[in-house]
């Protein structure tokens, strides 16, 4: 997978946790060679850079510890500092004293981790593709930026151009005069197309929707159905037309998976927040409970 | 050789080190004192592989690995210089505790005062009773 397909996804990521949570005043993700992949617009890279270096001097003495080092929290008297291992990231998060730890680890350390696995089930076609980065491409256009140049960057300017001429290769004048950023959807609808082309099937690749845990209880309440947005539902059949959605696959963070019926969410204080209400003993059996991120898409045949 | 490790394994005496300057404050010496008394606590905890306590004039040391006194102790003291650099770079004041998970263990290093503590543990010991169970 192309690091700038990361980064592109991921720098995006990063500016949503902040939207979310300003508490969170510093984001950014370098990977193991302390190259910069992602960050937001407010960290200086002198100062992401200083921060790896301080890193990597821990890194260096943890052999004592078992080497790879998977976390590091620094709390202090104005915020707290976290830096966690991600695949072969590192997510460096920092935070005001007055941010709800659990909160942000819930955006930080559940977010970034989906949006991985997205990335890797979305276009894992990149991985053959690999060898033509941007950067070998324009090495004259990149002259003053430092070793640690971000990945970021390059990304924006492959989607620039992307966006400018698909098949030149385009100045950079013209580059700029498009916009900065493309939303996530694209590249969802890219792939979905693509599958039908290959498989020469009609039916669009069904979307994976990411929803936050609520509890289902109650006595009348079925323990094989999910409750889930009628927005939602009602995207599913737009997408599909008269085909009949009766089932949605769920995925954990963890992996284990379900298949189970739906209906659309009863309770008005639940609706349009992105959450899918799931009956205590499919929680159990996907291991997931309340808080937490699932992975949610239509099963259509 | 290898009774010899053992052996200093398992009687978990502290090893004291002092430099010979005894002119120390003795509310310093107190504050010392009872981390010294609160950390051989602490070493008593399932998974707590052990400690360093450094003060200003002396320092602890009680480690379950005698043999890596020193890897242990620049680990201590790097997780410290660095998490000043980082709180620093951010404007986040002074560092007050240091979580590093590794592979196999996490060290939980402190500053109180003017002294500094690294309590080494198993991953799935639970530092945060540790951390409440030390007077800051």
């Amino acid at each position: 997978m192309s690091n700038e397909v990361y980064a592109f996804a991921l720098k995006n990521t990063l500016k949503e946790i902040k939207n979310v949570c300003p508490d969170v005043t510093n984001t950014f993700i370098f990977e193991e060679n302390t190259k910069i992949l992602a960050k937001d617009d407010e960290t200086p890279e002198k100062t992401i850079h200083k921060t790896i270096e301080a890193f990597n001097d821990i890194t260096e003495r943890a052999d004592t510890i078992g080497g790879d080092i998977e976390t590091v929290t620094i709390q202090s008297t104005e915020g707290k500092v976290t830096i966690t291992k991600m695949n072969d990231f590192y997510l460096t998060t920092v935070a005001s004293k007055e941010a709800d730890e659990k909160y942000v680890n819930t955006l930080t350390q559940v977010l970034i981790p989906i949006v991985i696995k997205l990335v890797d089930e979305i276009q894992p076609e990149e991985n053959t593709n690999e060898e033509s980065p941007l950067t070998e491409t324009e090495p004259t256009a990149k002259e003053e930026t430092p070793a640690y140049e971000t990945a970021v960057e390059e990304t924006q300017e492959q989607e620039l151009e992307e966006e400018a001429a698909p098949e030149e290769i385009p100045k950079p004048e013209e580059a700029e005069s498009n916009e900065p950023e493309k939303p996530m959807e694209p590249i969802k609808e890219q792939q979905s197309q693509e599958t039908e082309e290959e498989n020469g099937l009609q039916i669009p690749e069904p979307p994976v929707t990411q929803l936050i845990v609520e509890n289902l209880g109650g006595l009348l309440v079925p323990s094989d159905t999910v409750r889930i947005d009628n927005a939602l539902i009602a995207q599913w059949n737009d997408l599909y037309g008269d085909k009949e959605i009766e089932e949605v696959d769920i995925e954990a963070l963890n992996g284990k998976t379900t298949r189970c019926k739906f209906k659309n969410i009863k309770d008005s204080k639940y609706q349009g927040k992105g959450i899918i209400q799931i009956p205590e003993k499919l929680q159990i059996t996907l291991e997931a409970t309340k808080g937490e991120l699932v992975m949610v898409k239509p099963v259509v045949e | 050789m290898v009774k010899k490790k053992s052996s200093i394994t398992e009687t978990a005496s502290a090893i004291m080190m002092e430099d010979g300057e005894p002119e120390t404050p003795i509310q310093e010496d107190e504050a010392f004192t009872t981390l010294s008394e609160t950390l051989k606590e602490i070493r008593k905890l399932k998974g707590v592989q052990g400690y360093i306590l450094r003060g200003t004039t002396s320092a602890t040391i009680d480690l379950k690995e005698p043999e890596k006194i020193v890897e242990y102790a620049i680990l201590s003291s790097q997780a410290l210089d660095s998490s000043r650099e980082i709180t620093e770079l951010f404007n986040l004041g002074e560092p007050q505790h240091i979580l590093i998970q590794g592979k196999e263990l996490k060290t939980l290093s402190l500053l109180i005062g003017a002294n500094k503590i690294s309590i080494f543990m198993e991953k799935t010991a639970d530092h945060t009773e540790i951390l409440n169970r030390i007077p800051h």
